[in-house]
């Protein structure tokens, strides 16, 4: 398990790509910074995609492991100290030059670092903060880093590399402190939290203006994220979506992300998985956490200890809708933005664009649909000039039927990996600044 | 009716909107055409739009003044369309922005309005995606030369993003459908610039040490696909195949 030594910079490319994936951040959003004469790069808000892999995920950073060392053994790991795979190892100037390199081809927005652990935790925050030091002050480098904070390291290393970096996350892995007992024993919870509450608090100190910048930087700018991994455990999706909006509202998270468990190590403790990853699940959970981050709803409201789990063959805002059908139909021409909001079918751009058209005018069904209403889904709900489009029978029954023809479709394509489509992803103009461009492309589903 | 035709650019448009306009023929009796369109229609009038400065200026000036940057911008992005219909869709939608002031880029539901917010979302979309999917060669004297073949006139719209971002690089932005190229020389400002094929390729083929990071990239690119999660359909939803003979990673 030695790392050899005289490897090919392409080789040690294809073990630390491969030992990085399983982390599903990809992001380049969050800060929006201009170029700086003499220097590479610059960064939107919004974040780039330069391109997808074979899987679909978005590729955005040049993500990869500094080494895939480590001394853990974390079950559910690819990297776990007693599996027997090639190991490798960049060095600071060769993860440079291939920053820098691929940067000026625009093949990448930015470095995702993160790294095994080498030795100890302090050891490797100071490869990754040695490593980050260079690319920023040696080779001028203006573009996205997004970083790991290694739990258990010195929060003096932690404080260093935020200046350089632009995000940072710790990942929680699993939901429950039970869950990371069994699989990642080396990782407790408060090991976990310790980090991400010394981020939070340096954001929020700077927010203050109580830290003075460090030669002119800002303290991890485009904030911090984490990932949960789904089915690992036997955690239900309730507990999933209540942790992430606690870490929403009392770490100041950016960004939850959720990883289908893949099953890449033979272990007794790790579930079968025969269908392979959960990647409904994980589909559901996104668009929940989308449902909490843009549309105003909260955790309770659309699971509960009796129903922990998310319907399969419907949206979670449709779910939503149909246990409330005494709030609907709303009239498009009255109804305040965040009611419009909750509308199955109706999306942050196209609430903002009937709030907007309608001060000069009525607006009819076919008017909807050209603003990006999913009509499929929103004839049910709405009605314009308080007429529905044809006559409905607010029956839960009736609407769930019809509104299960089109969403099975969807559920099925999911399903079976080798169709999931995206389907009304794109049904919408894509021109606000929010949700972000990648929220855009790694969200699943177009209109809710 | 009478037909005015004009130039297929910004400048020959607004000129075609000025003299369709100070025509007084009334706007239902009036079209705009871009010129060297084949079938002419019967019993219809021709008038070519002789192209002038003070035209161009004084339809941008009053645009300005009273219907704003944005819709300025929004006229400006539909002049870059691929769609034929352009001119006249741009006339019809300045009748409503002179008419309504700013607020016009809310009323989605005029049609007039709706057409061009359709081809300015159709234009800046394309820009966007070829921000983030041009890819970049470096030739032997260490300038980057990048190709493209875009649907609508876009190379202008990409141009600032990368001015900025890579302003210490000479590079090259080259649209192989129009044979034009934005050029950037480091530290210095953009240039559009006509740009026979030949010349380029010529260039491209002598290329420098671009082959060991296209490799790397490749592997890359091959490596950060989890196999268990394998979904051609989903990268074809983000990733057209139309961008992709363009892209290094699918060479
Ligand atoms: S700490 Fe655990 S999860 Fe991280 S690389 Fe080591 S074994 Fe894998």
């Amino acid at each position: 398990m030695l790392i050899q030594q005289d490897m090919e910079l392409g080789e040690k490319l294809a073990i630390l790509a491969d030992a990085a994936k399983y982390d599903v951040a990809c992001t380049s959003s969050g800060v929006e910074r201009k170029g700086k004469p003499g220097q590479l790069g610059s960064t939107v808000a919004a974040g780039l995609c330069h391109s997808f892999a074979a899987d679909g995920r978005c590729i955005s950073l040049l993500k990869i492991l500094y080494t895939n060392q480590c001394v853990y053994d974390c079950r559910y790991c690819i990297n776990r100290r007693s599996n027997d795979v090639p190991r490798a190892a960049f060095t600071a100037d060769e993860i440079c030059r291939l920053t820098m390199e691929f940067y000026r081809r625009n093949y990448i927005e930015g470095l995702f670092l993160s790294s095994g652990i080498l030795h100890s935790p302090d050891y490797t925050m100071d490869l990754l903060y040695q490593t980050l030091w260079k690319l920023r002050f040696e080779c001028g480098f203006n573009g996205y880093i997004h970083m790991k904070a290694i739990p258990g390291a010195d929060p003096e290393l932690i404080r260093r590399a935020g200046f350089l970096a632009d995000r940072m996350s710790v990942n929680l892995e699993l939901p429950t402190a039970e869950g990371l007992r069994t699989l990642a024993p080396s990782k407790d919870r408060k090991r976990i939290l310790t980090p991400m509450r010394q981020i939070q608090r340096g954001i929020e100190a700077q927010r203050q203006e109580l830290v003075p910048y460090r030669q002119g930087r800002r303290f991890v700018p485009a904030g911090q994220s984490t990932q949960m991994i789904v089915g690992a455990t036997p955690e239900n999706d309730y507990q999933m979506l209540t942790v992430a909006e606690a870490l929403y509202r009392n770490y100041g998270l950016k960004r939850v992300f959720y990883s289908a468990f893949v099953r890449v190590n033979d272990d007794s403790l790790l579930p079968a998985l025969p269908g392979g990853p959960p990647l409904l699940r994980e589909h559901r959970l996104y668009q929940a956490d989308w449902l909490l981050r843009f549309y105003g709803f909260g955790a309770g409201e659309l699971l509960s200890e009796r129903q922990p789990n998310f319907n399969i063959f419907l949206d979670p805002k449709c779910d939503w809708a149909l246990r409330h059908l005494e709030l609907f139909p709303v009239e498009v021409q009255t109804a305040d933005y965040n009611t419009l909001l909750r509308v199955p079918g109706v999306g942050v751009r196209s609430a903002k664009r009937i709030v907007a058209a309608r001060r000069s005018g009525r607006l009819d069904f076919p008017d909807l649909k050209r603003m990006g209403v999913v009509l499929k889904r929103a004839v049910y709900f709405l009605t314009c000039g308080g007429r529905m489009m044809y006559p409905v029978r607010m029956d839960r029954d009736f609407i769930t039927a019809q509104l299960l023809g089109e969403e099975k479709r969807r559920v099925w394509d999911i399903g079976r990996q080798d169709s999931f489509r995206q389907m009304s992803m794109f049904d919408d103009g894509m021109l606000s600044p929010v949700p972000s461009g990648e929220d855009r492309r790694s969200a699943v589903w177009g209109e809710l | 009716m009478v037909i005015f035709t004009c130039e297929d650019s910004l400048e020959g448009i607004l000129c075609g909107v000025y003299d369709a306009w100070m025509s007084r023929l009334g706007h239902a009796n009036v079209r705009l055409e871009l010129q060297e369109r084949g079938n002419l229609r019967m019993f219809s009038e021709y008038r070519q739009t002789a192209k002038e400065d003070w035209k161009t200026e004084k339809v941008i000036d009053t645009i300005r003044r009273k219907a704003g940057q944005e819709v300025y911008e929004q006229v400006f992005h539909a002049s870059l369309s691929r769609e034929e219909e352009k001119a006249d869709r741009i006339y019809r939608f300045l009748i409503c922005a002179l008419h309504l002031g700013p607020a016009v880029t809310d009323m989605l539901q005029i049609p007039a309005v709706y057409e061009l917010f359709r081809m300015n979302r159709n234009v800046t979309r394309e820009a966007m995606h070829l921000i983030e999917f041009i890819r970049f060669s470096q030739l032997r004297e260490g300038a980057l030369f990048g190709v493209v073949g875009p649907e609508n006139d876009v190379i202008l719209l990409m141009a600032p993003h990368f001015a900025d971002r890579l302003n210490a690089e000479n590079w090259i932005i080259y649209d192989e459908k129009r044979n034009k190229a934005v050029v950037h020389p480091a530290g210095g400002e953009c240039a559009l610039v006509r740009l026979p094929d030949e010349k380029w390729r010529e260039r491209l083929t002598e290329s420098g040490d671009q082959e060991e990071f296209e490799r790397l990239w490749k592997t890359f690119h091959t490596h950060i696909a989890i196999r268990e999660r394998t979904n051609r359909a989903c990268q074809m939803t983000h990733l057209p195949l139309r961008f992709r003979p363009y892209m290094t990673e699918f060479q």
